[in-house]
């Protein structure tokens, strides 16, 4: 069973001149463990299809699939659960809580799941070590440089043990050096833990790195490429 | 770790947060303050009666209210006045013997109440004798007929002390007497209209004056304190059926109306200085909202249930609240405590406060129940204020708010 499967998904948008189709009729299939990247430029109905894979948009069309569960039927509180316990988000501007520090931003998700303080803390920790920030742990979000905010908040997406991860243009807000330090973090999380990443981005370094790019045009797909088949991110 | 993020958030914008807790602190100061003074004056009025005159309970004949003449006192007096002072919670007692007439000078005559008092007895119930502004309280041997009259009764007849006053009174057959006494001392309580009407002799001199056997009218009793009246009330009603047993608050409902009314305009102005605080504090969370809605929005996007949110904002409401409210209750209380150990002076306002029997020197109080159902009062205001930015924020769309900036 795929993990992802979106069965002729359509959003438009009623606004206030003409309806304006952001998704049209896009049929997909993501499977577990895969390093995907959506692609297209500005318009083109990326992060409204992010969007509506993770829970955060009800589409106007089609169906939504996440291991084997329709989402888009799901009511208002149980799709909050359901991201809760299955989908890490990774978005553009970070967005973590700025009166917390590192360790308490990765808990947090932890803590609306239940998990015990101690577990809390001990997970909190060993992610925040994963993604280099072990020395970091008590640093508020202002203390920290774009890219360990981005690296916190990948940390953060990792720590309820989500399904997969979508990241919202997760380089856009950083220079080359410390986008290419996070892309190697997150190839080697996929690597390592067989975690499923789903990128949107018009970013060509984060396009290079997928092993899919799926590439949207005017809220259609356009191509779904395969690459750097057998070659195992590094 | 909610709490601790409410706790936070609130110090985001410290100026902002400030300013509502410093007004929340200064109209809780200014409405507890004034309250106390009101409650002050309420309890003033209520001690000052009790102590002058009232006790705490009094025993008569019935019908002795609507008709005070002499006949109608309590048959066998003086031993239900010897059981009384044996009842449990029972401090003191003092018999009465309540005669209506007039006091006569060479200038003129005014109708007065003739108390006849056991100075000794009298002293435990009531603070007459603190009062005195001149001369004595039946200490000396004070001649023939010695006599206690009020400032305001000497300075309408003209007397001065040692003087001699005339009463006139009737006596059990109704025939009319003449005495004269001799003015050993004077008082002055904060009741004008008491000072002018009451005239105070020793018992024995009254009762040769009315040529009668002992007999009082009215037996005033002290209890060990105001907590357990009902209580001592309830044991004398039940042991003297026959009579009529009040309590001060049946004998002046004016008092206690007052005294009531005081805690109750106290309560009415808290309400309306929490209900005006209820509008600053929706604006201070409404902008704090606002300013968080992508950061809102993404803790819903990341799993937060929107019960969990409304349940943070309600709890930064109540901090924030009840943080200004700790600390208008810990300045007020300190206020009052300062107050009501160095107490108001408002002699400036004597003649006026005579009218109302209220001491010139005011002690604010408030009763340790009202510092209960503050914080409650705050917490509610609290909760009204969060209703409208929480219900903003349970109807964020994730989608929309992660994208603003």
């Amino acid at each position: 069973m795929p993990l992802i499967e979106l069965h002729d998904l359509s959003k438009t948008y009623n606004t206030a001149a003409v309806p304006v189709q952001a998704v049209k009729n896009v049929s997909l299939q993501i499977e577990k463990q895969e390093f995907t990247a959506i692609v297209g430029p500005s318009g083109s109905g990326k992060t409204t299809l992010l969007n509506l894979i993770g829970g955060l948009d009800k589409p106007t069309g089609g169906s939504i699939f996440v291991e084997g569960k329709d989402i888009a039927t799901l009511k208002a509180n149980d799709l909050i659960d359901f991201r809760l316990h299955h989908i890490g988000f990774v978005f553009q501007a970070y967005n973590l809580i700025p009166v917390f520090t590192a360790k308490e931003n990765v808990e947090f998700i932890m803590l609306l799941q239940g998990v015990s303080r101690a577990k809390r803390e001990q997970r909190a920790l060993e992610l925040l070590e994963s993604v280099g920030l072990g020395d970091k742990v008590n640093s508020f979000p202002p203390q920290l440089s774009g890219g360990q905010q981005q690296r916190v908040a990948v940390a953060r997406a990792l720590a309820s043990r989500p399904s997969f991860v979508l990241a919202d243009e997760p380089t856009a807000n950083l220079d080359s050096h410390t986008a290419g330090a996070l892309l190697d973090m997150m190839a080697q999380l996929n690597r390592e833990y067989g975690m499923t990443f789903i990128f949107s981005t018009h970013d060509p370094r984060v396009i290079k790195r997928a092993r899919r790019v799926v590439t949207l045009e005017d809220g259609a797909v356009k191509s779904d490429v395969r690459q750097n088949e057998g070659k195992r991110e590094t | 770790m909610i709490l601790s993020l409410a706790w936070k958030n609130i110090w985001r914008n410290k100026k902002r947060s400030l300013i509502i807790i410093v007004a929340t602190a200064l109209g809780l100061w200014g409405s507890l303050l004034s309250g106390a003074i009101w409650m002050g004056w309420g309890e003033s009025m209520v001690d000052t009666a009790i102590n002058r005159d009232l006790a705490h309970i009094q025993i008569h004949k019935p019908g002795y209210a609507q008709n005070k003449e002499i006949i109608n006192y309590i048959p066998d007096g003086f031993r239900i006045l010897e059981e009384t002072k044996n009842l449990p919670g029972v401090k003191a007692v003092s018999g009465r013997t309540l005669v209506e007439g007039m006091a006569a000078s060479p200038t003129s005559t005014f109708g007065v109440k003739i108390v006849g008092i056991v100075p000794a007895q009298a002293k435990t119930v009531t603070d007459i004798y603190k009062r005195l502004i001149e001369g004595e309280y039946f200490t000396g041997s004070g001649g023939r007929n010695p006599v206690v009259i009020g400032r305001k009764l000497a300075d309408r007849l003209g007397l001065k002390l040692h003087s001699k006053i005339v009463l006139s009174f009737q006596d059990l057959d109704g025939s009319l007497n003449y005495a004269a006494g001799k003015i050993v001392g004077i008082y002055k309580t904060e009741s004008g209209l008491f000072d002018q009407s009451n005239v105070f002799m020793r018992q024995a001199d009254l009762f040769r004056l009315l040529n009668t056997k002992p007999l009082i009218h009215e037996i005033a009793i002290r209890a060990e304190s105001a907590r357990i009246m009902p209580q001592v009330y309830a044991a004398v009603k039940a042991n003297y059926p026959q009579l009529a047993v009040h309590t001060w608050k049946e004998l002046a409902p004016e008092v206690a109306y007052t005294s009531t009314a005081m805690e109750a305009f106290t309560y009415i102005f808290i309400g309306i200085i929490l209900f005006a605080l209820l509008f600053g504090i929706t604006n201070t969370m409404l902008m704090a909202v606002i300013e968080r809605f992508r950061e809102l929005g993404v803790l819903i996007a990341v799993g937060m249930k929107k019960g969990r949110i409304f349940s943070m904002i309600l709890l930064e409401t109540i901090l924030l609240s009840i943080t200004g409210g700790v600390a208008g209750i810990v300045i007020g209380g300190l206020s009052i405590a300062y107050f009501a150990h160095t107490g108001i002076d408002l002699s400036l306002l004597a003649s006026s406060l005579e009218t109302f029997g209220v001491s010139t020197t005011l002690r604010p109080f408030l009763p340790l129940d009202m510092y209960i159902a503050l914080p409650i009062m705050i917490v509610i205001t609290a909760s009204l204020s969060a209703i409208l930015p929480a219900w903003k924020v349970v109807h964020i769309q994730p989608s929309e708010a992660i994208r603003m900036y």
